[in-house]
């Protein structure tokens, strides 16, 4: 498989993105919009996207060169306009934390409706600890936390099944918010304000010559994004990723063929967290503020719909995914009302016409070439 | 190949910029409002606004002045993280010159940390809560109307003036409304007034039947409420729905026509306090309200509507005079001295406050608010509780 | 504590425990019947209680007067507003995911009733605000002692007994009834004796629905006011009332409705009474906790669902 399709895509979506972010009018904004949803289809018909799909997988240093590359040459092209930068830097972390959701029930099937919570977890972790330890330190206590506060849920899941499980992470993310909307040590429902990163000396936000400072952002959320990447990458590749697949996809097999259920949903469902409380914690830093009402049952629902409509399962259609569904709503000023009518509608249009989301996650090749 | 697409777009841009700007001979200068656009408090978001705007517009109509003035509305919904959102909109665009904003406390105590960052000069139109002006001395962020401090001085000094002695205080949970209560107790505990409970409520409570059967145990004679309409309007029904026999005594949190709307017939009686004289009686007012109906809003101006007015009016003046620069704009809001406007002189003090001494109590008559010694309550023909 | 205070506490408990049955029973028939878990019950009750509030604006206009008939009116123009609705959801979207993953038709379902949310709140004239409900029942209390009895109170908490009740009856007692317990033992075999599948499941859903557009006028006549989001909170309690008794059983429904309205309550009360700093809106952080707790230990319910899984 050549490597070309993949990487023509890339470029081609970068130069999308690019026009994108830079256009002004309402007319043009539409304009590129329409383009997208009429291309999509017209582009899976043609088996575009299955051939993309399966250059990325064969190929996956070329693929990943690529993706940075392009990213590169956008901050370059929008490198002072702030708020560019801070969707940019937004779009990476969400990645992170939705890279964190697909493992969870991408791969080990574990449905998570309170992503939220824990990006909420990592969010207060930098706020509260965050003028007394080290930065770098801070964010992998709010993975720990977020991982630690997660683990309250194992039993209750691990004893139940599809809605019963649901069910559970759902009253955790309304329990979460509601706590610390009541709790005035972690700030009530004004919230805590947070200091900007600092690591290791580099104070984030203050801004390089003409640089805007989001743009530092930018630079740390794509070094967790990639580690995130690398890191969901070789987990699916591996035996651990094979374990998980049992598992979804039947428990009882699974568990006849001798692997240890539990163990892989409480690895999974973990790992997941994890992630999620790194991205919230950077994030927080980089908004400067985290709040009750900024991690509530309708941002889960987000999460879930970004990891639905990049394709379940799927590493590379995670940050595609975040990126529609963090930029559009913005640049569509008529629609910011709108926004969450139309996520909605989205993913209702997805799970019925096509299900497998927009970069479906390949089959697995057990023998590779 | 990359290198050339920037090219490219900026010759694009440049070109249809240039072409849509040949018709204007002045420079437009974009300035921000903030405010609950949607939400239980959009009345008073959409009036504030609808202020705003109208200052623009007369200001546009103005052949002497030397910019043309654009106003760019943005929605905080009362939350504190959205606020700090559409405060990151507003001022990381460098197009946007000043802003007029805010008019719950909560979004505004989240958002002048975003506003110092970025060097944006802010003005407050309507949150009242003492730290937003007070607890950091930022430059950026000065406010025209007044705080709660004064407001509830009255408000204490008043009713225990009218010989109650028994109170029980609900406020929600936010900065706003620990504020109300911070501030009231020690007012009323220094006029003489005895606080018999205290309840926190979350600022979107639907059932308060739990506290207000504990508040109903402790018999009070007047119910002081620290918070905003839409949960006033439930309290004060759920008041009646328990056979609670109290004076409702609230802040300017609940002085709107949404109130009495909510309640119909259970709002008489209701109390309310805001800062400055009531503007219907000043010569600004009139003509204040004169051209606002002209303008045909379908929203009133609510009761903050003439100080978002005169904010908008404060940035514009400035920035006819230093020019469209966010620095110049901070400086020159600082020197604000004596200055007339609808709702009486301005004089920012060194945390950029206006300090506003009058109080205007008010009480809800035949389902409209009416000024409390032109009511027949003062009078005596009507009696509170 | 006073017999008065108590007894207004046992009130407040029935009421809100009356609205969660109602809810939680919807979940659970929909449950029994296809299997699935449709969230957006709570966001049709929401949708129920603005169509009542639309009629009543209509009503208005057309100059009914009288407080019984305009009551009469709006509940059976909500109701069979509602109904029509859930047949409709079941045709076109929970029908065809019958054979797809729970997963998607959990997801389908969250998301329409989130996208049922933002309609209200972008269609309706104002719909971001909250609306003043009108009084349409009988004012009148009595105050004995401590204790207000409030005659509307009393018709709101026997009118939703009424009715919890008349579904109970339609389940065990008509043909229709039989008829959906039929598809939900088994539907294969339910069709093969010549039960209509898909007819039985629109008018289960269309039963449901209507139940809920009932639930969403109580909760505006008990509390003069309704807006966009109550249908939130009230669907994950009723979903959370209806798991904690036991999906697919009625009377496990009503009695989790019952026993999360009595978690609330004791919450608001107890928390209190024992840690003084603890404010009274520490009650939904403890309700939610009980319930994962209890789904810990009791994983499918009170009364168990009966499950045959095929390996």
């Amino acid at each position: 498989m050549s490597v070309l399709p993949g990487i023509a895509s890339i470029a081609a979506m970068a130069l999308y993105a690019a026009f994108f972010l830079h256009a002004e009018s309402q007319a043009q904004v539409l304009g590129l919009v329409a383009l997208g949803v009429v291309g999509v289809p017209v582009l899976a018909r043609v088996g575009w996207i299955a051939r993309t799909a399966t250059s990325l997988e064969a190929h996956p240093l070329a693929a990943r060169s690529a993706s940075v590359a392009a990213l590169a040459v956008i901050i370059a092209l929008f490198h002072d306009q702030h708020f560019v930068m801070l969707m940019l830097a937004s779009v990476l972390l969400y990645s992170v934390a939705c890279l964190g959701l697909t493992v969870q029930f991408g791969y080990a099937g574990v449905v998570n409706f309170a992503g939220a919570a824990f990006l909420g977890v990592g969010g207060y972790t930098s706020a509260v600890f965050g003028p007394h330890v080290p930065h770098a330190l801070v964010l992998l206590i709010g993975g720990g936390l977020a991982a630690l506060v997660g683990s309250i849920l194992i039993l209750p899941i691990l004893r139940t099944r599809g809605h019963y499980a649901a069910l559970i992470t759902v009253a955790f993310g309304i329990l979460f918010r509601t706590f610390v909307e009541v709790n005035d040590a972690l700030g009530g429902p004004q919230g805590l304000q947070v200091k900007g990163m600092n690591l290791f000396g580099w104070e984030l936000n203050s801004p390089l010559r003409d640089l805007s400072f989001y743009a530092n952002y930018v630079f740390v959320g794509l070094a967790l994004a990639a580690a995130a990447f690398v890191l969901v990458r070789r987990l699916e590749r591996s035996w651990v990723g094979l374990s998980l697949d049992a598992v979804r996809l039947d428990e009882t097999a699974a568990a006849v063929f001798g692997i240890d259920v539990a163990r892989w949903k409480i690895l999974a469902f973990t790992c997941g967290n994890f992630f999620a409380g790194i991205a919230g914690a950077a994030y927080a830093m980089m908004t400067g503020f985290v709040a009750p009402n900024s991690f509530t049952f309708g941002d889960s629902l987000i999460l879930v719909s970004i990891v639905l409509l990049g394709g379940l399962g799927s590493a590379w259609g995670v940050p595609l995914a975040a990126g529609i569904v963090l930029i559009v709503p913005e640049k569509l000023q008529a629609l910011q009302e709108y926004r969450f009518l139309l996520y909605a509608m989205l993913v209702i249009v997805i799970l019925l016409a096509r299900p497998q989301g927009l970069i479906a996650r390949p089959a697995r090749e057990y023998f590779p070439k | 190949m990359h290198n050339c697409v920037p090219r490219v777009f900026w010759a694009a841009a440049l070109a249809a910029a240039l072409a849509s700007d040949a018709g204007a001979a002045k420079q437009t200068v974009k300035i921000a409002y903030i405010g609950p656009l949607t939400g239980g408090v959009s009345a008073n978001g959409i009036g504030g606004r609808n202020s705003a705007d109208l200052a623009v517009r007369l200001r546009n109509a103005d052949p002497k002045a030397k910019y043309r003035y654009e106003l760019v509305s943005l929605d905080d919904e009362c939350k504190p993280n959205i606020a700090v959102q559409a405060a990151t909109k507003a001022a990381s665009d460098n197009s946007i010159v000043a802003g007029v904003t805010h008019y719950c406390s909560v979004a505004a105590i989240a958002a002048v940390d975003t506003y110092h960052k970025f060097g944006f000069p802010a003005v407050v139109w309507g949150a009242v809560l003492p730290d937003i002006t007070y607890r950091n001395n930022y430059a950026e962020v000065h406010r025209v109307n007044g705080t709660m401090i004064n407001q509830n001085d009255v408000a204490a000094k008043f009713m225990t003036g009218l010989k109650y002695k028994r109170w029980v205080i609900i406020h929600d949970t936010t900065d706003y409304g620990k504020g109300h209560d911070k501030y009231f107790t020690e007012y009323l505990t220094k006029y003489g007034g005895q606080v018999l409970g205290r309840f926190g409520v979350t600022a979107d409570q639907q059932d308060f039947t739990a506290e207000l059967t504990k508040a109903k145990e402790l018999k009070p004679e007047v119910i002081y409420f620290g918070g905003l309409t839409p949960i006033g309007v439930r309290i004060r029904s759920q008041m009646e729905r328990l056979g609670i026999d109290a004076v409702f005594e609230g802040t300017s949190g609940i002085k709107s026509d949404s109130y009495i709307d909510g309640l119909g017939k259970l709002a008489e009686g209701s109390l309310s306090f805001i800062e400055g004289a009531p503007w219907e009686k000043l010569p600004g007012g009139l003509y204040f309200i004169g051209k606002y109906a002209q303008q045909k809003y379908d929203q009133g101006p609510e009761a903050y509507g003439p100080f978002a007015f005169t904010a908008a009016g404060l940035i514009m003046d400035v920035i006819e005079q230093v020019g469209p620069n966010r620095r110049k704009v901070i400086e020159e809001l600082r020197k604000t001295r004596d200055k007339d406007s609808i709702v009486g002189k301005i004089s920012f003090d060194d945390h950029g406050q206006n300090v506003v001494p009058l109080i205007t109590k008010y009480v809800v008559q035949d389902g409209k608010w009416v000024v409390w010694e032109d009511s027949e309550y003062a009078s005596g023909r009507r009696k509170l509780k | 504590m006073d017999v008065g205070l108590f007894g207004q506490y046992v009130a407040n408990g029935l009421m809100l425990g009356v609205i969660y049955a109602m809810v939680a029973v919807g979940f659970t028939l929909f449950f029994g019947v296809l299997d699935v878990i449709k969230f957006s019950h709570g966001d049709v009750l929401t949708a129920g209680a603005f169509a009542g509030l639309a009629t009543y604006g209509g009503l208005q206009a057309l100059g009914f007067a009288s407080p019984a008939v305009q009551l009469l009116i709006i509940l059976l123009v909500a109701v069979a507003a509602m109904a029509f609705l859930g047949a409709l959801i079941a045709k076109y979207l929970v029908l065809p995911l019958r054979t797809a993953p729970p997963l998607n038709t959990l997801l389908l379902t969250l998301m329409l009733g989130a996208a049922l949310r933002e309609c209200v709140r972008l269609f309706y004239p104002q719909g971001a605000n909250p609306k003043p409900f009108p009084r349409l029942l009988p004012q009148d209390a009595v105050a004995l002692g401590s204790f207000t009895l409030r005659l509307d109170n009393v018709l709101l908490l026997l009118g939703g007994l009424a009715a919890i009740a008349a579904v109970h009856f339609v389940i065990t007692r008509t043909k229709l009834g039989l008829a959906i317990r039929a598809v939900a033992q088994d539907a294969e075999t339910a069709r093969i004796m010549g039960i209509d599948f898909e007819r039985v499941v629109l008018l289960t859903f269309a039963l449901g629905s209507g139940l809920a557009a009932l639930a969403g006028i109580m909760n505006g006549l008990y509390y003069s006011e309704i807006n966009f989001s109550i249908g939130l909170l009230l669907g994950v309690i009723g979903f959370s009332a209806a798991v904690v008794g036991g999906l697919g059983n009625i009377y496990g429904a009503i009695l989790g409705g019952f026993l999360f309205a009595g978690l609330q309550t004791v919450g608001a009360v107890l928390l209190p009474a024992l840690l003084p700093q603890v404010p009274s809106a520490y009650k939904d952080v403890f309700a939610f906790a009980a319930v994962i707790a209890f789904m810990a230990w009791r994983p499918t319910g009170l009364i168990a669902e009966k499950t045959a899984e095929r390996v």
